[in-house]
């Protein structure tokens, strides 16, 4: 036997197996895994816990439980069953029930526990009269249990707690009534945070309300000297300011900013809580630092941005901390993790202007993508001429590129001269065949000669550039250039080519299109699928229409997709679509089921689609069925909704039965 | 002031579960609901370099496009956080230190060769870190010793190689330490010593890749500390036969703070170290394999 196995963790590891060998069919299975809830070990307690709940008797099973709550002084164990029970469901409900009218109050308050956990709605009115109990602990019990799961009378009793004479009751009551959500009138809870035995519990119920007095009271409480205090205001604060429209969120602000500059050292705290370990105090940490304007928290705040939940609020905050804030950011932007780093960049992008190119230029000296990315959209926003070579040189980059094009034409808008000299300048020094798109784009006709040229370039990649470029500088040079482009040996080339017919469109480019719907690479003809739909090349339908039944889903995906656009999908394609393997192609197929000429059947169709094992069909058909305006689909509506388990899916089936029936 | 998403496509919650879904198949990661606008914020760029309009037609990119999976790799690059530093959870490398290494010294005193993988390394602070330690314990000088970090991501990959560091990593580094093992390469910025990286190895490796997993050498004991912490159930059962697979038998794994294996199932047995609860790959019958 190995070492583990004599020393006492060994000793728990075996009792710990021995439990989850147990088949819980067995007739004494019962008695193993209660004798297991008595076990030394927390984590072999659990495993018993865990196996009685998969014993098929589980009215015994409850019977059993909860008379191991009658066991005195054996605290592990009854806790255990106490967790059991919890896990049993319904069943459970009624000797709990029963078990309130014990004369043992522990025991009534155990009942009163496990009701809680439980939370199941029927119960309320026991526990409403559990309130009344003559012993204090099974008061508090059940205040507690209501504050999990009761609805409009629990919350009444609770609010009736709030002057109780015992603290306990007070606090029980406060904390309910904040996690049903319920706001008492705010009087009351006023009065409560000057006492300090509830003082942090009122605090936080205090966040419930919209901001006006109670953000007042919350932030004086920033001055207190107690920590947990502060951390409750905090709490508070950060939940009043949760989903607020930009009006109200203006007035918290306005509010939180004339008390908590009164208060002395409130920036040291704000940084505190900045840096602490709860999300909660984190998040009302940020809504101070915010409201106070305090620019030296500044790079305290981007840190928080490693709490992924708190991103939004993080890049909020960093937005009022002006200037200044930003001059900080910008200089410790060697030293932020890489999270704040990145949001520090997206905040920086909002406050550019016209002499922040060379910052920005600094910041593309980091290695990250995603913050180049920002600075990139950045570099776009300050609508400087200086702003056009680092874009341009830019273009070079592949995973930028895209981007760096489209900041680009954001700066042309106001310096179309310097724009177009230096793409030109890129184009003859062959810095990038992206520059070329960008360079047909703005430059028009103009630039056609230039085009002409690289179209006959010996790299691919610039002849690609040439033929797109052409079609948006001139329709009629682009056309001609893609019919030659069509020819070209290579597929990124006749890509191109396809994407420019598209855009033309026309009687020409249709029959153009038609060849490359057959063309032997599939790229060419998955860019010419959506070409046809782009181009609006009825003439092509027919083609699409056999590309539909392509085992290949992107394709048939594409032609449902083109055929829906051109407003030409027959039933006979409907149907091979809507039994496509492919979920995608399925989707695409349904919104062509409203068309008149499929109506008819089209309404069966989708009905049928109600039951598709995938959630995001079922959706798509629920949403098609609510746009046909067929009440006698109705009745299958609602079937399918008394059976779906799916949330999407239940929502989008309600939204249907409402429009139907709505009429 | 500008809103920082003006102008950029709102996600629905349909596109989320879609995106969602497809990055969980792929690794194993579980993004919640209430996550949805941090990851429509890390996918912004992402369509922003595509020229992609709105996340429907980013998910069918992700499906169909011939970049598919360069785009799912980037993505999910986007997705996950790297949040890493050197000496993260000090009471947890104390217990390693004091405790577990002297039994690893014994335990592999007649090979003189040892095996530690971090897995799901991030940027390599954690494998530098353990190599350090071993270092510091004095006790393998002479010993064949490799400390292999591994991670889904490539971009964390190439910073771990290139084994420089700004004061972020450095939060928690004793001082005694930082002037032992780094040298400075600039202004607040330092790089691990040559003899450090000699110890230690980096390699792509997606945990959710169960047959990918035979390229990783057994190990003696695995660090996989908050890579979980993203994974359901059913993602953490797939990685857990993974890593058990790939410790020898009688090897230890360690998990982050937050993280324990309740509820899934008896294939490793917990040890409660004076320190620390570690978890064990139990021994083969009869001390095979010591
Ligand atoms: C928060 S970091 C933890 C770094 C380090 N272990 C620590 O505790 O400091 C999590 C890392 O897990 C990686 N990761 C997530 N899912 C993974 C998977 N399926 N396979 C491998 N690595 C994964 C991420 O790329 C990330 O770098």
């Amino acid at each position: 036997m190995s070492d583990t196995m004599q020393s006492p963790a060994g000793q728990e590891e075996a009792r710990y197996r021995a439990l989850q060998a147990v088949d819980p069919r067995a007739p004494s299975a019962l008695e193993t895994f209660t004798t297991g809830l008595h076990d030394e070990s927390w984590r072999v307690r659990h495993a018993a816990a865990e196996g009685l709940r998969r014993v098929p008797d589980a009215p015994g099973v409850t019977a059993r439980l909860i008379s191991v709550l009658g066991e005195r002084g054996e605290t592990g164990a009854r806790n255990a069953a106490a967790e059991a029970l919890a896990g049993m469901g319904p069943v459970a409900v009624p000797p709990l029930v029963h078990l309130l009218e014990h004369e043992d109050p522990d025991q009534r308050k155990l009942a009163a526990d496990i009701l809680g956990q439980l939370g199941r709605p029927e119960v309320e009115d026991v526990l409403l009269r559990a309130l009344s109990d003559d012993d204090l602990n099974v008061r508090v019990a059940a205040a507690e249990a209501l504050g999990r799961m009761g609805g409009d009378a629990a919350a009444r009793a609770l609010e009736g707690l709030l002057d109780a004479p015992t603290l306990l009751l007070r606090l029980a009551a406060l904390e309910g009534l904040a996690s049903l959500k319920r706001a008492p009138p705010l009087e009351r809870v006023m009065a409560l945070v000057e006492d300090p035995g509830v003082q942090r519990s009122a605090l936080r119920l205090l966040g419930l309300y919209a901001p006006g007095v109670a953000t007042e009271r919350i932030c004086r409480a920033l001055a207190s000297p107690v920590r947990s205090v502060r951390e409750a205001a905090l709490v508070a604060l950060g939940k009043q300011a949760v989903g607020l429209g930009p009006y109200e969120r203006g007035e918290l602000d306005a509010v939180a900013r004339s008390v908590l500059s009164g208060i002395p050292g409130v920036t040291a705290h704000v940084a505190q809580a900045l840096d602490g370990d709860d999300v909660r105090v984190r998040a009302g940490a940020l809504v101070a630092a915010g409201a106070l304007g305090e620019a030296s928290l500044a790079v305290a705040v981007a840190e928080v941005a490693r709490e992924d939940r708190l991103l939004r609020e993080v890049l909020f905050t960093l937005g009022q901390l002006g200037p200044e804030g930003r001059r900080l950011l910008l200089g410790s932007m060697g030293t932020l993790s890489l999270p704040a780093r990145t949001v520090a960049a997206e905040a920086l992008v909002l406050l550019v202007d016209s002499t922040s190119v060379p910052e920005l230029c600094a910041l593309l000296e980091w290695a990250e993508d995603d913050l180049r990315a920002v600075v990139v959209r950045a570099l776009g926003r300050t609508h400087s001429p200086d702003a056009v070579a680092p874009l341009v040189e830019l273009l070079s980059d592949p995973t930028l590129s895209a981007m760096a094009a489209r900041a680009l034409e954001q700066l042309t808008v106001a310096h179309p001269l310097e724009a177009l000299a230096a793409l030109e300048a890129a184009v003859e020094q062959r810095t990038t065949p992206a520059a070329v798109a960008v360079l047909g784009r703005l430059g028009g006709a103009r630039v056609l000669p230039v085009l002409r040229r690289i179209a006959r370039d010996e790299d691919a990649s610039w002849r690609a550039a040439a033929v797109e470029a052409a079609g948006r500088a001139d329709g009629e040079a682009g056309l001609e250039l893609a019919r030659g482009a069509l020819a070209d040996e290579s597929p990124k080339v006749r890509i191109a080519a396809v994407r420019s017919l598209g855009q033309q469109g026309g009687r020409e480019a249709a029959t153009f299109l038609g060849l490359a719907l057959k063309d032997e690479d599939r790229g060419v003809r998955v860019a010419a699928v959506e070409a046809v739909g782009v181009a609006g090349a009825k003439e092509r339908s027919p083609d699409l229409e056999a590309l539909v039944r392509h085992g290949d889903g992107a394709l048939a995906m594409l032609a449902v997709r083109a055929l829906t656009k051109l407003g030409t999908v027959g039933t006979g394609v409907l149907w091979d679509a809507l039994s496509h393997h492919d979920a995608e192609v399925v989707k695409a197929a349904l919104p062509a089921l409203g068309s008149a000429e499929a109506s008819a059947d089209g309404a069966a169709l989708a009905m049928s689609l109600l039951g598709h094992p995938r959630w995001d069909v079922r959706v798509a058909a629920a949403r098609v069925l609510g746009g046909m305006g067929r009440p006698e689909c109705l009745p299958a509506l609602q079937q399918a909704m008394s059976v779906e388990q799916d949330a999407l899916a239940q929502v989008a089936l309600a939204e249907a039965v409402v429009r139907l029936s709505g009429r | 002031m500008p809103r920082f998403d003006e102008g950029r496509p709102e996600m629905t919650l349909e596109e989320f579960r879609l995106l969602r879904d497809h990055v969980y198949a792929h690794c194993g990661i579980l993004i919640h609901e209430n996550m949805k606008f941090v990851m429509e914020r890390r996918l912004w760029p992402r369509l922003e370099a595509l020229g992609i309009q709105d996340f429907g037609s980013y998910h069918r990119y992700l499906r169909y496009d011939a970049q598919r999976s360069a785009e799912l790799e980037a993505a999910v690059e986007s997705l996950t956080t790297h949040e890493t530093y050197f000496f993260r959870e000090p009471a947890q490398l104390k217990a390693f230190c004091e405790e577990l290494v002297p039994i690893l010294e014994k335990r592999n005193a007649h090979t003189r060769r040892l095996r530690l993988w971090s897995a799901g390394c991030s940027s390599g602070e954690e494998a530098y870190t353990l190599a350090m330690l071993l270092k510091e314990s004095g006790r393998f000088d002479d010993w064949d010793v490799e400390v292999l970090g591994t991670d889904l991501s490539r971009r964390v990959l190439a910073v771990a190689r290139r084994a420089e560091y700004g004061p972020s990593a450095l939060r928690a580094t004793p001082p005694d330490l930082l002037e032992r093992y780094f040298i400075p390469v600039g202004v607040n910025r330092v790089r691990v010593r040559d003899d450090v990286k000699a110890w230690v190895n980096f390699g792509h490796h997606n945990l959710s890749d169960v047959a990918g997993s035979q390229l990783v050498p057994r190990s003696d004991v695995v660090f996989c500390r908050n890579v979980m912490i993203y994974f359901d159930l059913a993602a953490r059962r797939r990685v857990l036969g993974v890593i058990r697979d790939r410790l020898c038998p009688g090897g230890y794994l360690l998990l982050g703070h937050a993280e324990n294996l309740l509820s899934l199932g008896a294939d490793f047995e917990l040890v409660h170290l004076k320190g620390d609860l570690v978890y064990r790959r139990p021994e083969l019958p009869g001390g095979e394999g010591r």
